[in-house]
């Protein structure tokens, strides 16, 4: 897994480094041709899934890519990864069936690799701070994990996800090859958890995502 | 400028990378706790018996073998189990009577040991496949309190267990007693059937 991340690290740098001409500087702006980014990504999770983990967790990346294909419309993709972990203490759980309760602290985390391929529409993509709404469409590798003392119980399962987006691209100057990014986004997903007596279905999220932007012209 | 950006990005994609550990931080502390695993026999009513005898002392089991235990920790379980039975409207039984329970409390002390490899990011083409095995061990340490069924004992002497509890933990020495007798505690409040009407 790391040398996949460490490959496609080297890939978005390759790939940003190539350069289209210059337009001339008839306005004030200009429209991108791409752009990349790299994000710090918070999750907040949501219904369900918040009954696994509470906590907000700031433990999340993200890297995307954007391409404009007509006006301020773009396609691209977003590769990420997200961990959301939180202890419980002196938590039980039964069988009742069975007459068993079991008592202890517990860690519960869920790993994410979430993958999409995203469709963005920049309302005026030429101007320093170009707004912009966009959906992504994909999938997510996930990891549930339940530990007690030196015993993990995980589960691991694949689900198709959707993510609404709204955001915007800020160009560090009118003509600056660089700028920031700054989004937010709902995320629902067909991914489910079922530990013990934990059941969710359909994990939600909130993400905000603060990053840099390499914007090619 | 261009370089330095080009290196800002790449650093920035080796921070992204290494950070990518799957396992939260602090998830060490949880070999610290002590869990409690009870459970009772479903078909059983616990008002049908009302008296009850600890057996003393507590048995240790290691790997060596079995010894008494004895000492403030031991005597302290003894003793919260005693007051657990009495809350829950339980009755000593006094000599010559029969008791309808026994109590029983063994203590196990067990050393696992484990091998693991390192793991490698990759290997030297020109070496072959090795991979150095490494050892080590965790000594685990477990408390079994067992409520036996006196009042029904055949005449082979056998007894059934109608309610046990297992209190576990990786022997840290990081425990105190009132934890230790908090975690009995624990073992009575997640049973809550296990109770009677006084006689």
């Amino acid at each position: 897994m790391k040398k996949i991340l460490l490959i496609f690290a080297v890939f978005v740098l390759l790939t940003s480094l190539v350069q289209g001409q210059d337009k001339p500087a008839s306005s004030l702006g200009f429209t991108p041709r791409s752009y990349y980014t790299f994000s710090w990504n918070t999750t907040f999770t949501m219904g369900d899934f918040n009954k696994w983990v509470g906590n907000a967790s700031p433990a999340g990346f993200d890297m995307g890519g954007r391409y404009f294909i007509k006006n301020g419309l773009a396609v691209g993709w977003n590769l990420s990864w997200q961990r959301v972990s939180q202890i419980y203490d002196n938590e039980t759980y039964t069988i009742p069936d069975k007459g068993i309760a079991i008592n202890a602290e517990n860690y519960r985390f869920t790993w994410m690799i979430p993958f999409q391929v995203a469709l963005a529409y920049h309302f005026i993509p030429e101007k320093m701070v170009s707004p912009y709404i966009g959906l992504g469409i994909g999938g997510d590798y996930m990891e549930h994990h339940l530990m007690i003392q030196e015993y993990d119980i995980y589960k691991t399962r694949w689900d198709f996800s959707l993510t609404p987006e709204v955001g915007a691209l800020v160009k560090f100057g009118n003509f600056n090859q660089w700028g920031a990014l700054v989004a937010f986004n709902y995320k629902w997903t067909t991914n489910q958890i079922e530990l013990y007596e934990t059941t969710s279905k359909n994990l939600q999220m909130l993400n905000l995502k603060v990053g840099i932007a390499m914007i090619i012209r | 400028m261009k370089t330095k950006l080009g290196l800002l990005f790449l650093g920035m994609g080796l921070v992204f990378t290494i950070s990518c550990t799957k396992y939260p931080p602090s998830s060490d502390r949880l070999l610290e706790d002590l869990a409690v695993l009870t459970q009772y026999d479903t078909k059983v009513d616990f008002n049908l018996y009302k008296t009850y005898s600890i057996s003393t002392p507590v048995m240790k089991v290691t790997d060596d073998g079995t010894v008494p235990m004895t000492g403030q920790t031991a005597d302290a379980v003894l003793a919260q189990i005693d007051k657990n039975m009495k809350a829950r409207g339980f009755v000593p039984a006094v000599a010559p009577q029969k008791p309808d329970l026994g109590i029983q409390v063994m203590y196990f002390q067990n050393t696992t040991v484990y091998t693991y490899y390192y793991d490698w990011w990759g290997y030297y083409p020109y070496y072959p496949y090795y991979y150095p095995v490494y050892y080590s061990s965790y000594t685990t340490g477990m408390a079994n309190i067992e409520l036996m069924d006196l009042k029904n004992a055949g005449t082979d002497n056998r007894a059934a267990v109608r309610w046990n509890a297992f209190i576990r933990g990786l022997l840290t020495d990081t425990h105190t007693t009132a934890e230790i007798t908090g975690r009995v505690d624990q073992a009575f409040i997640q049973t809550p059937q296990l109770q009677t009407t006084k006689p």
